[in-house]
């Protein structure tokens, strides 16, 4: 009686440490082989995009269809939790195999070595790559990531409200104080800490269209007076009150799509989700009107996990997605984003969109939001910058001494 | 022959009726599974954390942190913006605590009167307590909004609007505003806690105090006071240790910001973590909350033991 009780007792904790053990296995793989076929993830925050998502999902079907031994899973991880979620799961050494990151996020991986390098896995010599956004995502020789999507920014209009864009910045302030009137400002940009990204990434238009830089590849110029210029520019448009303050990027672009806003400067993946929040919005676009011609792109490479077990299989997406007929799809769904290679706009696109060489014009003039030389700290002078340029909108502090602040914060972060 | 030797059982009698599971391990086996979940899901953490609070990790190589010893220490508390974190955890704690049992205090003392539709009520009190977190967080963010939010458009139309509108981006109004959603929040739970306390208080006591000529005030301070101030106490506890753990709420609204104004010790804890991915300072600022946690409690410890000694 008793042996039996002990026999029952051995197997049924083997069974629950059998379950146990088999859970968390299945836990541990994001990707596998499965009967010889490599089941790979791609995980992008664009697949959760309502305009984009659905399109991009179907193209990575047209992929699993045309492979036997390779198929890819879409994971749509939401945009404000995308670097932290991803990152830490990079970091424990998990993760999906394949992901396309934002700059900030892609130094940082590639810098902490949670990245493989592509050089023996992609022959990018096959390739004619777009050699502007392509030259950043090379480190040291070492090959990180390809293109995915390079979207510049530039300004959107209401063309109903300006039949004819600013092309100067005085101009454009013009514009913007001559339409704010009750519910409709003339301009809408982010300025509240909860997006600080996005605070950074409408700075970036204004520290480089007055000529300015965060740093010189090697130092820091947080402060110096071409930032500052930039920057007075920015909180001067704030302090005239032709923004819609407190407004989130959410709001004041269903704000723009309304008509209820004139200018914003956004990047070309926002075409697509204009378009869809208003169909019959009349809209153009132009390069921003500020001294200097250079202002920020979002460059998303897609990457491979360094600790993904099918490294072989992403390479083969990233081929199939670089072959010339998948890129004109690639940037069909994109929309007026630039892919990874040289590309033709179709008649019927360009019909769709005149504008569409407005932001192809812009390529050789942008820069991704990243700080050079100091790439990987990118995140951390962000949330350093954004703040003090907070606390001076806010009246905290004047902007000169709010950016000798940030200058001396982040200088000490880089040590 | 006293009562007691007459109760008396044979020792030999207990024995033979003991239950198969009434042996020495009994408890413990008991106790294993809630030993194990605190192992594992507190103990382990903790030692985790106590480790790291003395390492410099960052969130891509967890497991390669290198030994700083008191570095993480030394510099949290020499950063000005951590001092100004400590004032407004603090600051949060004690308003919360207040508003949250001053409030529910005087919501229950309403509830506990006699008027019709006091059932229906009693019942809608506890609505922004089963509400969840996030969702508090996102009604409220959209009542503050400045260009939609129905606060805003009031505030302008009596003439008491904050310049620009933006009330979670103003510094001087940020606090206060998430602090009125916490209390809002958490009032509902003190209420009906403190009602039910408030059903203890015996009839007797209030009436004898009322024919010995005893005022509102004075039949409040003198016999429901005593019943009711233990329940408040337990609640100033809890309120005090959910305050200081708050996230969800603070996080949604404002991300501790603008100018860091509503930046508590787990949004900095966060932030450090996950955003600047420094893991051994987040847990030296974990630390920190840890001893906050560790005074707070072992206070109320004495504080109610003194206080049973001068009542026994």
């Amino acid at each position: 009686m008793k042996k039996h009780r002990v026999r029952r007792s051995i197997v049924a904790t083997s069974s629950i440490i059998g379950v146990a053990a088999l859970l968390l296995g299945g836990c541990t793989a994001d990707g596998g082989a499965d009967g010889g076929v490599a089941k790979i993830t791609f995980a992008a925050s664009t697949f959760g995009d309502p305009g984009r998502g659905p399109l991009l999902t179907q193209w990575l079907e047209e992929f699993n269809k045309s492979q036997s031994e390779v198929q890819v899973t879409a994971a749509a991880v939401p945009y404000p939790t995308f670097g932290q979620t991803v990152l830490t799961q990079m970091g424990s050494g998990q993760g999906p195999d394949l992901i396309r990151f934002d700059m900030p996020e892609f130094e940082a991986a590639s810098d902490a070595g949670l990245v493989a390098p592509l050089d023996d896995l992609v022959d990018v010599g096959k390739y004619t790559l777009l050699k502007q956004p392509d030259q950043f995502l090379v480190h040291d020789g070492v090959r990180h990531g390809i293109i995915f999507e390079a979207s510049n920014y530039a300004m959107f209009y209401n063309a109903d409200l300006i039949p004819k864009p600013p092309t100067t910045y005085e101009e454009f302030t013009a514009t913007a104080k001559s339409l704010t009137k009750g519910d409709v400002f003339g301009l809408a940009f982010r300025q509240t800490e909860a997006e600080e990204a996005g605070v950074w990434q409408d700075i970036f238009n204004y520290v480089y269209g007055f000529g300015g830089k965060w740093s010189d590849g090697k130092n820091l110029t947080i402060n110096s007076p071409d930032n500052l210029k930039g920057l007075q520019a920015y909180k001067d448009l704030y302090d005239a009150k032709v923004i819609p303050r407190g407004a989130d990027a959410a709001t004041f672009r269903r704000m723009f799509a309304e008509g209820k806003v004139g200018m914003e400067l956004n990047n070309g993946g926002y075409v697509t989700a204009t378009r869809g929040q208003n169909p019959n919005l009349k809209f153009s676009v132009a390069p921003i009107p500020f001294p200097v011609r250079s202002q920020g792109a979002i460059l998303a490479p897609i990457v491979v996990n360094e600790a993904s077990e099918e490294k072989e299989a992403a390479a083969t997406f990233i081929r199939w997605a670089l072959e010339p007929a998948n890129q004109v799809k690639l940037q069909e769904i994109l929309g007026a984003s630039s892919v990874a290679t040289v590309t033709e706009r179709s008649a019927a696109s360009l019909t769709k969109t005149p504008f569409l060489p407005v932001f192809d014009g812009l390529t050789e003039s942008s820069l991704p939001q990243i700080v050079l030389g100091f790439e990987a700290k990118t995140p951390d002078i962000r949330k350093v910058v954004v703040q003090n340029v907070i606390a001076a909108l806010q009246g905290q502090v004047d902007l000169k001494t709010a950016l000798d602040r940030a200058q001396q914060q982040a200088t000490e972060l880089v040590k | 022959m006293t009562l007691l030797e007459q109760t008396k059982v044979p020792r030999s009698a207990t024995r033979r009726r003991r239950s198969p599971l009434g042996s020495r391990w009994t408890p413990y086996l008991f106790l294993a599974p809630a030993a194990l979940f605190v192992l594992v899901f507190q103990a382990i953490p903790l030692a985790q954390e106590i480790f790291l609070s003395f390492t410099r990790t960052t969130l891509l190589n967890p497991t390669r942190g290198r030994w700083v010893g008191l570095d993480n220490f030394v510099r949290i508390f020499g950063d000005e913006d951590f001092h100004r974190t400590l004032v407004t955890t603090f600051v949060y704690v004690i308003v919360c605590v207040v508003g949250a049992v001053g409030s529910g205090l005087a919501v229950a003392l309403l509830l506990n009167r006699g008027f019709r539709g006091r059932g229906i009520a009693r019942a809608l009190i506890t609505v922004p307590w089963a509400a969840p977190g996030i969702a508090v967080a996102l009604i409220a963010t959209w009542m503050l909004n400045a260009q939609y939010g129905i606060v805003n458009r009031f505030l302008n139309a009596v003439g008491l609007g904050v310049p620009g509108g933006a009330i979670l981006d103003s510094p001087k109004y940020a606090l206060p505003a998430v602090l009125a959603t916490t209390i809002w929040q958490l009032f509902p739970f003190t209420s009906v806690v403190l009602l039910s306390a408030l059903q203890s208080v015996p009839h007797d006591l209030t009436e004898a105090a009322t024919m010995d000529g005893a005022g509102r005030w004075a039949t409040f301070r003198v016999v429901t006071w005593q019943v009711i101030k233990p329940v408040v106490g337990l609640l100033a506890l809890l309120m005090t240790i959910w305050s200081l753990r708050r996230f969800e709420l603070i996080w949604l609204m404002t991300k501790g910001g603008p100018v860091g104004r509503t930046e508590t010790l787990v949004i900095d804890l966060y932030a450090q973590a996950f955003e600047s991915k420094e893991l051994g300072s987040a847990a030296a600022i974990g630390m920190v909350g840890v001893v906050i946690s560790l005074i707070v409690i072992t206070g109320s410890r004495l504080v109610a033991r003194a206080v049973a000694k001068e009542n026994p």
